[in-house]
């Protein structure tokens, strides 16, 4: 509760609003804000300005092309994801997103929002990574396009630098993905989790136990594949209160292996 | 034994009234709480609100340990908005330390309301600001300038007393707080009769609490010409604040008015906000304003009255071979957390429950509590005694395995019987009354115990482990503040006492005044049941204020909602003060009627009228206009008020301090849980996939009340046993300061739930009743049990712990000789 | 820091203000509007004691900015009954004893109704799903469940 003093712009735009944060170092795009004022709360973060993207209607939508190809506005919320027809093309989304926090969360969180956040205990990262999103960056100079890889750079630090935008994310067609985790309680704070995809060959991501998703692609998607592939990754996650760094490289392993069978078995 | 009672006003004899059969007291009335909290317009406490109020936020200590080497306010105080500020050295030339409990090394110890030279746990109070809104006052403590020299913390209480350790509180010479040898019967003879003595190196129960959902706050206002503040607060235990916070603020307790409407839950975590109230009143006083003190989420994490955190050292129980247990003896080491504010009564509160259900008579417990670095503790839904039951179940269970015994048999073996209660403890308790064997029956058929070979099976051919345990607990109530001489000789308290008003008004309205201050509970629903059956008319008819208010003069010194004694204490005095009343009616009738004998009266339809000549009635409007405002020409002899007040006093002597025997609580409610949980052999992850939960807690007044109270209390028990914790590292960082690393159970987390209840009158109370509520955390050792049964087919790691998160649990399978290495048995 | 003007329509009635950009909806309507019916129970985000329906959407109020909600449509719990007549739901939770201290119950209630605005006919695992973002600490939830559930078509 009790945020710093903050100012407030609602940009009428996406490029009133890249206008407005070019213009400030300290301004921040505001999104759903379920993580962002609960950030501010704790004043671990106290942005000169907040934009406000709620209303941008260009932010929002999800489209799907004839190849399969799906687009989501960054703005999208997770409820509308979870009810979008569209969506279903890759039915992990919905799944996915229907585990993360409560309804109220979810009826204001966003993706783009989530994805910015790259909170290392979130399941957005590992799966888009382990799917093949690609996110659309906005700046003064135009648009550019990046994949899981050079977008997620640090715990809370995204390829979305100052002045930009996350605008939309682009997931290509799929169906063969699965996704495991272990958390506190049902749907609680995560301690592990892994995301997997099989489009020819398996690609996995590893949430939870780095500052960024890692991403592992196995010899095969049999277990003994998986397993070995997960073991060379050398992973040296964080001890917690929640779990120590051997038992998230455990997990890790484990639900790695939950995941593979899952996209295998669809 | 019989109860007594007693009133404060000079009673007249009285006349025997022919009682009219219970009609309302046993039904589950709608409760009278429930119309304004479902409409969002119950009053608690931030819900008040004073013209030109001030905002209090607290500057709080970033150190476990540090010395203050300097505190400057002056940027604080120049911002635009800021009222002012307090610092520990006001404080300390205000007041003068709180009175401690305790007998010395802890009586040393010297608690302000504010850090006074030196920070012992991270969140403590150095500094208050008040502004005029809450944000800006946030905004000014951050400009508050503190320095510090950090000192080493102590977070585990095993190392606290070695001497390479720093001391916390210098004025009590070592971390050393409290200690008390606990000895009845004989060790030697346990294990002379014994078969075999199992050993136990170590247990540990860790530290959590209930996390009502509304915080602690305050809104405080001071009456200059009066020199009396008056405190809006949810404060759940106002005689304990009073007693606490008078002596250290130099003012008679009668200045300090305590109110209170509506609790937000409190579980005993709301008894110890004396010194933020005590800083509320400084500077209400100060700044001649009244001031808002609202305490956050995180501030009631890093600060707030944690559950005592206990380790249990070089057990041993003596047994026979048929699992005939003879004794038990152990070294508990209890962790106070930095303060001592309700501590160390939890010294001696476990000796409630000594031996839990059994009939082991052999007992030998040394006491010692130490400080360290981490919050204070308070009491928590079960305080003292959920430790001991844990620690009583979990050498149940361990000898079960170790000596091949059925846990279902060891337990029934060694229960106390049903017929022989009421039944002495070695330590001079008395449990009133019960069947525990019963309860376990009950318990065992509601989770479908002779299914349990085919649910092992099917689990299993899902990959899972399945394990079934027992948690069997007492709630002991109505305490006897007697025992606080035991740690403590020169403590002048015993006995317990509540506190009712009832009263006929000028229109005949009955009007009922309590002492306590619910949070829940449903008191002022109870209350009308027992009015209205007393009174012989309808719970509508009865109006119960609501809340607390010690204006009211409606409270004695015990008077508060804690302790699960509201069925015996606060429901007896309002018997007593309605039997009171009613008497008055009889004698104000009779003489109306022209000296009609009470024996020709009865009570009907809202008045009293003469049995042979229904039509000389006399509603009671008519009798409360009479003696309130139309009383010429009444004999002159008629001694009736109309307005009762009653003390209900439970029948207790003094514990014998040197032999620390005695009863300590008059009621023993009793509660059997039965859980079953599924473990993932891959990932220590597990569901608890059955509950049940039986309860006797005597004569039910509100049965859906009740049950109410045993699912809230499970609910703890399970968020206690798989999640919660106040963890800390060792620079002593609380690691779970918000619900998202302190998991409290959610909807979807609810295992399937059974609920079951007999009911053992009491002996010992007005009205059959036993005081319930707090449970024993018998959830929590069920859940341990059904791990360690899970786990016996998969290594058969031993449960040392009464915190069981997914990685503990995996710890057991992967390494279950580590937990196993605690454990020998040897030959007596 | 400049102060904004909002207009907000709390339970039907219109209410115009001046705030600072920081302040939360759930302080808004609690200390300036006076309506205290919505709570809070952390600073985290995860109780749900201060659930309002802002726009038909259920949302937590402490993680919107009041300045967000301007020109917005608020229900909180103080909406619910229609004068002294209760909702079936207010009713049912007191029924089934689904409440004990009441601070969570205007969130929870709000969850709830937004569940049966938009699902009469819930499941039991959908009223678990609904219920989910909002803690109660007193009755284990079981008899919210069955108060809800008694409720539904």
């Amino acid at each position: 509760m009790l945020l710093r003093e903050v100012e407030y712009a609602k940009p009428a735009s996406v490029a009133d609003a890249l206008g407005v944060l070019a213009q400030n170092d300290g301004a921040r795009a505001l999104a759903g804000g379920q993580t962002l004022i609960n950030v501010m709360k704790a004043r671990a973060a106290s942005p000169d300005v907040l934009v406000d993207l709620n209303g941008l209607d260009e932010l929002k939508g999800i489209e799907l092309a004839g190849d399969g190809t799906l687009t989501i506005g960054a703005m999208t919320t997770y409820t509308e994801l979870m009810a979008s027809a569209e969506a279903k093309a890759r039915p992990i989304l919905g799944e996915v997103v229907s585990t993360i926090a409560d309804v109220q969360v979810r009826n204001r969180g966003t993706i783009g929002g989530n994805v910015c956040a790259s909170d290392p205990t979130n399941h957005l990262p590992p799966l888009m990574a382990a799917i093949g999103a690609r996110f659309t960056i906005a700046g003064a100079n135009g648009e550019r396009e990046v994949g899981a890889d050079e977008f997620f750079l640090g715990v809370y630090m995204t390829a979305v630098g100052v002045g930009e935008l996350l605008t939309k994310i682009t997931i290509p067609a799929g169906k063969h993905d699965g996704f495991a985790a272990v958390t506190l309680g049902v749907d609680g704070t995560c301690i592990a989790n892994a995301a997997a995809s099989l489009d020819g060959s398996l690609r996995i991501a590893l949430g939870c136990v780095d500052a960024v998703p890692v991403v592992l692609e196995p010899a095969s998607a049999d277990e003994a594949a998986v397993r070995e592939a997960v073991r060379g990754a050398a992973l040296d996650p964080p001890s917690d209160v929640h779990a120590t760094a051997e038992y998230r490289t455990h997990l890790a392993e484990v639900l790695a292996v939950r995941a593979a069978r899952q996209a295998q078995e669809r | 034994m019989t109860p007594t009672g007693s009133s404060t006003t000079i009673a007249p004899e009285r006349t025997e009234i022919q009682a009219p059969a219970k009609q309302w007291q046993g039904q589950n009335v709608p409760r009278k709480e429930d119309k304004r909290l479902t409409q969002g317009q119950g009053v608690f406490v931030d819900d008040v609100k004073r013209h030109g109020m001030g905002y209090i936020h607290f500057v709080r200590s970033p150190y476990a340990h540090a010395h203050i080497t300097s505190i400057d306010v002056s940027k604080a105080e120049k911002l635009k908005g800021v009222y002012g500020t307090l610092t520990g050295e006001e404080v300390a030339s205000l007041t003068d330390p709180f009175f401690q409990l305790s007998s010395p090394p802890g009586a040393h110890v010297k608690d302000y309301a504010l850090a006074v030279g030196k920070v012992r746990y991270v969140g403590e109070p150095i500094v208050a600001v008040v502004a005029e809104t809450r944000e800006l006052a946030r905004d000014a403590s951050e400009l508050v300038e503190v320095e510090y020299e950090p000192l080493e913390a102590i977070v585990d209480a095993r190392v606290a007393l070695d001497e390479s350790k720093p001391v916390i509180h210098e004025d009590a010479g070592s971390n050393l707080m409290w200690e008390g040898v606990f000895e009845w019967g004989s060790w030697d003879d346990a294990v002379a009769e014994a078969d075999k003595v199992v050993k136990i190196s170590e247990l540990h129960f860790h530290r959590f609490n209930s996390t009502p959902l509304e915080c602690d706050g305050a809104v405080v206002e001071y009456n200059r010409g009066v020199g009396q503040w008056t405190l809006y607060t949810n404060n759940q235990f106002p005689g304990f604040a009073q007693i606490m916070m008078g002596p250290a603020m130099r003012c008679g307790l009668d200045k300090l008015r305590f109110v209170t409407q509506d609790i937000g839950g409190a579980f005993g975590n709301k008894i110890t906000s004396h010194p933020q109230l005590t800083v509320c009143c400084l500077l209400a006083r100060k700044l001649n304003r009244a001031v808002n003190w609202t305490e956050w989420r995180t501030d009631f994490h890093m600060s707030m009255s944690h559950g005592n955190e206990r380790w249990f050292l070089d057990t041993e129980v003596a047994v026979k071979n048929d699992g005939t247990l003879l004794g038990f003896r152990t070294k508990a080491l209890d962790d106070a957390g930095a303060y001592l504010r309700y501590e160390p009564l939890g010294g001696v509160i476990w000796a409630q429950v000594t031996p839990g259900m059994y009939k082991w008579r052999n007992i030998r417990l040394e006491f010692t509590q130490i400080a360290s670095n981490k919050a204070p503790c308070s009491p928590n839904r079960g305080y003292s005694r959920m430790q001991h039951l844990w620690f009583t179940e979990r050498m149940i269970d361990i000898v079960a395995k170790e000596l091949d015994l059925d846990p279902i048999e060891i337990r029934k073996r060694n229960y106390v019987k049903h017929e022989d209660m009421p039944y002495e403890t070695p330590n001079g308790c008395i449990y009133d009354s019960g069947d525990y064997a019963k309860m376990l029956d009950v318990a065992l058929d509601l989770i479908g115990w002779d299914q349990l070979a085919a649910k092992k099976a099917e689990a299993q051919s899902r990959g899972k482990l399945f394990g079934i345990g027992i948690g069997s607990t007492l709630d002991s109530g109505t305490n006897n503040f007697g025992q606080s001489r035991m740690i403590n000789p020169e403590l002048q308290f015993s006995g317990n006492n509540e506190v009712a008003t009832v009263k006929l008004d000028i229109f005949g309205e009955i009007v009922v005044t309590l002492g306590t201050t619910p949070q829940g509970q449903g008191h002022e629903t109870t209350a009308a049941q027992v009015v209205a059956d007393i009174l012989n008319c309808g719970v509508d008819d009865v109006h119960v204020r609501s809340g607390h208010d010690s204006y009211w003069n409606s409270h004695a010194g015990f008077s508060g909602t804690y302790a699960s004694q509201f069925a015996v204490t606060g429901l007896s005095a309002v018997k007593g003060a309605t039997e009171m009343l009613r008497e008055q009616i009889f004698r104000l009738a009779g003489a109306v009627f022209g000296g009609v004998p009470a024996e020709a009266l009865e009570l009907a339809d809202g008045g009293i009228r003469i049995k042979e000549n229904p039509d000389a009635f006399l509603p009671f409007m008519a009798c409360g206009a009479i003696i309130n405002a139309n009383n010429a020409g009444l004999p002159e002899d008629l001694d009736v008020t109309l307005n009762c007040r009653y003390v209900y006093r439970p029948p207790f002597e003094v514990p014998d301090i040197e032999r620390k025997f005695g009863n300590l609580t008059l009621t023993y409610a009793a509660q059997i849980h039965a859980a079953a949980v599924e473990i993932d052999p891959e990932t220590g992850h597990y569901e608890i996939v059955d509950y049940a939960a039986v309860d006797d807690c005597g004569i039910r007044i509100h049965p859906q009340i009740v049950e109410g109270q045993v699912m809230g209390a499970t609910a703890h028990a399970l968020g206690g046993v798989m999640h919660e914790v106040f963890e800390y590292d060792e620079e002593g960082n609380l690691l779970t300061p918000n619900f998202y690393d302190y998991h409290v159970p959610h909807a979807l987390d609810m295992p399937p739930l059974k609920t079951g209840s007999i009911e053992s009158p009491s002996p010992f109370t007005p009205l059959g009743t036993k005081g319930m509520g707090e449970g024993g955390g018998a959830g929590i050792h069920a859940v341990c049990s059904a791990i360690q049964d899970a786990l016996r087919s998969k290594g058969g790691a031993i449960v040392c712990d009464s915190s069981n998160p997914y990685r503990r649990v995996w710890e057991m399978l992967e390494s279950p000789e580590t937990a196993g290495a605690r454990v020998q048995v040897v030959d007596a | 820091m400049s102060d904004h003007p909002i207009t907000v329509t709390v339970n039907g009635v219109e209410y115009e203000r001046q705030v600072e950009a920081r302040k939360l909806l759930i302080h808004f309507v609690r200390d300036d509007l006076d309506l205290t019916g919505s709570h809070i129970g952390c600073d985290t985000g995860n109780c749900g004691a201060c659930s309002m329906i802002v726009n038909g959407t259920l949302v937590k109020s402490c993680m919107m900015l009041a300045v967000q909600a301007d020109g917005a449509t608020v229900e909180t719990v103080e909406g619910l009954a229609d004068g002294e007549e209760l909702t079936p739901l207010q009713k049912s939770f007191s029924e089934h004893h689904a409440l004990q201290c009441g601070y969570c119950t205007p969130g929870m209630l709000m969850s709830a109704t937004a569940l049966l605005r938009e699902n009469p006919s819930p499941s039991e695992d959908e009223i678990k799903k609904a219920l989910q973002g909002n803690l109660c600490r007193c009755t284990g939830y079981w008899n919210i469940f069955e108060a809800v559930k008694a409720v539904a078509r």
